[in-house]
């Protein structure tokens, strides 16, 4: 693979790019998924017996949260693999 | 005094038989050493292969990319034939990608159709095990939808049931390990064609329970709906948010499989992670596809 120094700041800054977009993009799903993990460990602690619904409403929960590091996980795919 | 075995120690122990059985099995360890004759001798050798670990991601996950620099052959596709039959119908250069997701969707299809004879031609008033299962499936779905939607519009279970079952096999199928398997929803059409038929349902179900009218007001009035230009904006974003969501997911978890078991070739075989992004993540992303597309008929219909 031969590339012009163009062509290699590109793909350097697009590498970059995906990585800084990897990393910053999972702070905001880490932290809202041990927000819900926690809240979910209050409310069965409180109420036992509503386990299985709150352990379905979190996961629900949780994986809408994630989404936004989804998304980053596509955009930095799209720089690594597009440019 | 003898102790009894715990059971977690011996799952353990299968676990490390099978993982040394596929170590062996799985073509790494006798691709490196090559055992033969040469010159009339015995001799055991080692074999240096490239591995591309670039090359390997884009014939994985940019098939037709792959095929387009290295050139296309009928063999990808099977026979002659099958080629012909298909560079006639989409006449496009690099079709490989295409014909994989068809054919997949083709497995998905029949193993979901075949399954569905087999629990209909033995049902039973005393149920086996099978029946048993999707039973289960069934009424547990079908207790979700009574209690978001109302007893009443409890037909809706069907099209979730459905939803839930092709999206579960789409994700279980990439883990059968034969060449060229992968899973449907890992191609962006597939997703993004589930989600939009959500949108199209939903928009349905609303229409027929509010009158079009009724419906339509909620993006034109503003009078009614101060912010109904956010509310088109956001049709178009639940179909991304909830296609992209299963997309990423699983090709995600299949780009981690791959790089994971390329690091760790020679060492082990990484069934753990399959177990984790194969199955727990699979089921997991099927549940929550057909739960949000619950919750947006239950947002539409219910006052």
């Amino acid at each position: 693979m031969n590339l012009t120094l163009a062509q290699g700041i590109v793909k350097a800054s697009a590498l970059l790019g995906a990585g800084l977009c990897m990393g910053m993009g999972a702070l905001g799903p880490g932290v809202g998924e041990g927000f819900v993990a926690g809240k979910a460990c209050e409310g069965i602690a409180r109420s036992p017996e509503n386990a299985s619904l709150i352990t379905r409403t979190m996961l629900v929960g949780q994986a809408v949260s994630e989404s936004t590091g989804i998304y980053s996980l596509v955009i930095a795919l799209l720089l690594i693999f597009s440019t | 005094m003898t102790k009894k075995k715990s059971p977690m120690l011996r799952i353990i122990l299968i676990f490390f038989v099978i993982e040394i059985i596929l170590v062996f099995l799985s073509g790494n360890f006798s691709k490196q050493l090559e055992i033969g004759f040469e010159h009339g001798k015995f001799r055991i050798r080692h074999v240096e292969t490239e591995y591309n670990l670039q090359e390997k991601i884009t014939e994985e996950f940019q098939i037709d990319e792959y095929y387009k620099q290295h050139g296309e052959t009928p063999e990808i596709y099977g026979s002659e034939k099958i080629y012909n039959t298909f560079k006639n119908i989409f006449g496009v250069e690099g079709a490989v990608g295409t014909f994989q997701l068809l054919r997949m969707l083709l497995i998905v299809d029949i193993v979901l159709l075949l399954t569905a004879l087999f629990i209909r031609k033995n049902l039973a008033r005393r149920p086996a095990k099978s029946q048993i299962i999707f039973e289960l499936i069934y009424t547990s779905l079908e207790e979700f939808v009574s209690e978001t939607l109302g007893e009443d519009k409890a037909y809706y279970t069907p099209y979730i049931v459905t939803l839930f079952l092709f999206i579960w096999v789409c994700n279980m199928v990439g883990m059968i390990p034969i060449p060229g398997f992968m899973e449907p929803t890992r191609n962006l059409n597939v997703p993004l064609s589930l989600g939009f038929m959500v949108v199209v349902v939903v928009h349905f179900s609303a229409i027929k329970f509010k009158g079009a009218w009724n419906h339509l007001q909620n993006y034109i009035n503003p009078v009614k709906n101060p912010l109904f230009l956010l509310d088109i904006v956001g049709e178009v974003s639940k179909v991304v948010s909830i296609s992209f969501r299963l997309f990423g997911n699983i090709l995600g978890g299949a780009i981690i499989i791959l790089v994971v078991s390329s690091l760790v070739s020679f060492v082990v075989f990484p069934i753990g992670l399959t177990l984790f992004f194969g199955i727990f993540v699979g089921t997991i992303q099927a549940f929550v596809f057909t739960m949000l597309a619950l919750t947006y008929i239950s947002v539409e219909i219910t006052e």
